[in-house]
């Protein structure tokens, strides 16, 4: 940080030794020139740390929306669903997780088990007509849509924004401010499917 | 993000002062004009009076010419503030656009799509409005204050998937970010004021041409050459603001169609849905003449649109739509017949039939001096209106043993017991037909009134547009049968065969149930000439009753109609 202050002594020193006028004035405004535009990137790189900031918040704000709706999907499929009440219990289960769940990765993983549980509620309410025909159902399940709607673009819109931060913090010259002010890199809030990810098992 | 903020800002600056030049640029030449006509004409005329030849063109000097050129940049000023302050709701204004109807189960899905995509843009903030008409079109506008506004009609509403609606809100909000939509909307939007007088100028001349070739107006003589001076004057701003249009460039559609992509991560959907659009009729003749760069798709069909070359580029405002569609389908890494039978297949979409409502069976035999007559059903019974609590009744298949006085009868006795206390007349929100409290119902995503005893609905005029529109509900044969019945009896009227009247008399009309303090009849009339369903209209309240099943049958009209015609 300090050795900024002295740059602006070099000059003096230069003037003292004798050098050209001139000169010296070329290299006042050189350094002045790199300091403007070190402020220029150190001001975007704020920028993008309050975007991240701000997309995690929005991620947070739909997530505290999706918990808050849940109660009412099971209060709402109970009546019509009498046999599928682990279904329900796990879902229940997995949105306290969720509640829970504190600290970036327990957050995550929560969450994407509290997704993979309400898919496999909606995939058992097909079975159900009369269910999906009752009014306050469709409105809950329309509800529920756009909130999941809303968290995957405001993950999509985080993680754009921290894949932004991280190439500004490691590229040339960013990464010489970022270093100096204390500019991390942030994670990605991952989705992890789990009909992507469960491996086959083999056996021989 | 490739196209960051503030190249965005740049961007946005440099074409507002850019518009806002060429508008004090506009008023300097037209002042300059003026005066020098006017002081020339001066000097011609003392010239002419004192018999000396000596006339010479006059043209300002310096000093003037500043002063003509502050007072342009005054009344610009004037102008670009009276334009962009009341931007928002006079386009609502001309488009006749209309906030949404949180009852609305389709605007509900709307108002979600749109803070959806609000997200997904980092939380700008975006207001909804509908166009009520069964065109397909969308639109977005915004203004300095950062209020901005998308709209979509209710064609679009009905036929267009969740996936499809949300990249067309996609492709509004990226306009609205990119800040094309502030530019689109000042630009189109700034000359729209002069077009109002324009037109009330056009009709007072013609009013006055034909008073003077009627051989009365002699001394409007001058009157008329000085309209015709304002005429020309303004029409020249009518094509100052073609000319502006010309800035506008088609290309940011395609951005536009981009940023809807990183933001929807959806781009076959919006292939899908720009070829629906264009596939429907997309709003020509509605009253957005002059508004059409605001739209996804020119609501006008026009060959240029679809050319590429120096002069499309200058007059168009849309890019060709093959072109956008091709550029999408590279993104979807897909191709077109995909997007051709998906639509396609949208249109035979499976839909929800109506399940046949059961009709009230229960019917009773009614004792009328000392006669017993019947069996009516409780509609017919509450119509006669000689059934009184103390008449005698029997249920049909009840036997000896359910012979009693009306007052006793569990369901008959209810319904009279209404009539009573309301004197006769139809209570608020009641039946008109048989006086029992009418039912919220959800049909076609909208809350319409229902009757659980006939079955007749009692809905608003401007919703039984939007039901129209929507296609939800499917129909029974049974239906679609009386349908082709009324069809072949409204071409029997046609060639004068048969009666062409509904039947009104002041008996048999029903109160207005919405109406009751003024104690106000609905009138009877047929929905429309081509359509011969009668119905009962209250004109004061716009609301309408349908009888039972008649609602559906002028539906199923309505789309037979529309499909021969696609045919």
């Amino acid at each position: 940080m300090f050795f900024l202050y002295f740059l602006l002594l070099i000059p003096l020193l230069l003037l003292k030794k004798g050098v050209d006028m001139i000169v010296v004035w070329v290299i006042l405004g050189v350094i002045l020139l790199t300091a403007f535009w070190g402020i220029g990137i150190y001001n975007g790189l704020v920028q993008l740390r309050e975007n991240v900031k701000n997309g995690w918040s929005q991620i947070d704000v739909q997530l505290k929306r999706r918990h808050d709706l849940i109660p009412n999907l099971v209060e709402t499929a109970k009546g019509y669903m009498k046999h599928e009440n682990s279904t329900l219990e796990g879902v229940i289960k997995a949105r306290q997780q969720a509640v829970d769940a504190s600290g970036f990765k327990d957050k995550q993983e929560a969450e994407n088990f509290l997704s993979g549980t309400l898919r496999s509620l909606f995939a058992v309410t097909e079975n159900y007509p009369d269910l999906k025909a009752d009014r306050q159902m469709m409105q809950v399940h329309e509800e529920l849509t756009s909130t999941e709607n809303k968290i995957t673009f405001a993950r999509q819109y985080y993680n754009d924004e921290v894949n932004r931060l991280n190439t500004a913090v490691q590229s040339f010259p960013d990464n010489v401010i970022a270093g100096n002010f204390n500019f991390k890199k942030e994670e990605f809030f991952e989705i992890e499917d789990p009909a992507e990810k469960s491996v086959p098992k083999v056996k021989f | 993000m490739a196209y960051s903020f503030t190249q965005i800002e740049k961007d946005k600056t440099r074409t507002i002062g850019f518009v806002f030049s060429f508008l004090v640029g506009f008023y300097f030449l037209s002042i300059l004009f003026i005066v020098l006509l006017v002081s020339n004409f001066v000097q011609f005329q003392v010239a002419a009076n004192s018999h000396s030849s000596s006339f010479h063109f006059i043209f300002l000097d310096f000093a003037k010419t500043g002063m003509v050129f502050g007072a342009a940049l005054i009344i610009g000023f004037c102008h670009w503030q009276y334009t962009t302050t009341t931007l928002i709701s006079k386009i609502i204004k001309v488009l006749q656009a209309e906030p949404l109807d949180p009852k609305d189960t389709y605007h509900q899905v709307f108002q979600n799509i749109i803070e959806e995509v609000s997200v997904a843009t980092g939380g700008q903030k975006m207001q909804g409005v509908v166009l009520p008409t069964m065109a397909m079109n969308a639109f977005a506008i915004a203004d300095f204050k950062g209020q901005a506004i998308i709209g979509v009609t209710e064609g679009m509403l009905a036929r267009l998937s969740r996936a499809q609606l949300e990249a067309v809100v996609g492709h509004e909000a990226a306009h609205i970010v990119s800040g094309d939509s502030l530019i689109t909307s000042v630009t189109t939007s700034l000359f729209e004021m002069y077009s109002g007088m324009l037109e009330g100028i056009a009709h007072v001349l013609k009013s006055t041409t034909q008073a003077s070739s009627r051989g009365r107006g002699r001394g409007s003589g001058g009157i008329l050459v000085l309209l015709v001076l304002i005429y020309c004057l303004l029409s020249i701003t009518k094509l100052m603001s073609q000319l502006l249009r010309m800035f506008l460039s088609r290309e940011k559609h395609y951005r536009a169609d981009a940023v809807a992509v990183r933001l929807t991560r959806d781009p076959l959907s919006l292939a899908e849905a720009l070829y629906a659009i264009v596939h429907h009729w997309r709003g020509a003749g509605l009253p957005a003449e002059e508004l059409e760069a605001i739209f996804i798709v020119n609501p006008a069909f026009l060959d240029r649109d679809e050319k590429t070359g120096l002069l499309a580029d200058l007059f168009s405002t849309h890019p060709p739509l093959q072109r956008r569609l091709q550029i999408l389908l590279n993104m979807a890494h897909s191709d077109i017949q995909i997007v051709v039978n998906k639509v396609k297949n949208m249109k035979q979409k499976p839909r929800v039939a109506v399940p046949e409502a059961k009709v009230n069976s229960t019917q009773w035999m009614v004792n009328k001096e000392g006669q017993w007559q019947g069996p009516f059903d409780i509609v017919q019974m509450m119509s006669f209106g000689w059934v009184q609590p103390e008449t005698w009744i029997q249920r049909v298949g009840g036997g000896e043993a359910s012979v009693q006085m009306a007052y006793q009868d569990k369901d008959v006795g209810v319904q009279i017991a209404k009539g009573k206390v309301d004197g006769g007349g139809v209570g608020r929100d009641q039946c008109p037909k048989c006086r029992t409290t009418l039912n919220t119902v959800i049909y076609e995503g909208l809350e319409i009134q229902k009757c659980h005893c006939c079955q007749g609905v009692l809905l608003y005029e401007k919703d039984v547009q939007k039901i129209i529109v929507r296609q939800e509900v499917g129909f029974s044969p049974r239906i679609v049968k009386i349908a082709e019945g009324v069809k072949k009896e409204s071409n029997m009227i046609r060639k004068g065969a048969a009666r062409g009247q509904p039947r009104m008399d002041a008996k048999s009309l029903y109160d207005c149930p919405e109406c009751t303090d003024f104690k106000r009849k609905m009138l009877r009339v047929f929905y429309s000439d081509l359509y011969r369903i009668e119905i009962d209209k209250c004109l004061y309240c716009k609301r309408m009753w349908f009888d039972k099943d008649e609602l559906e049958i002028l539906q199923c009209l309505i789309e037979d109609k529309v499909n021969q015609q696609r045919k």
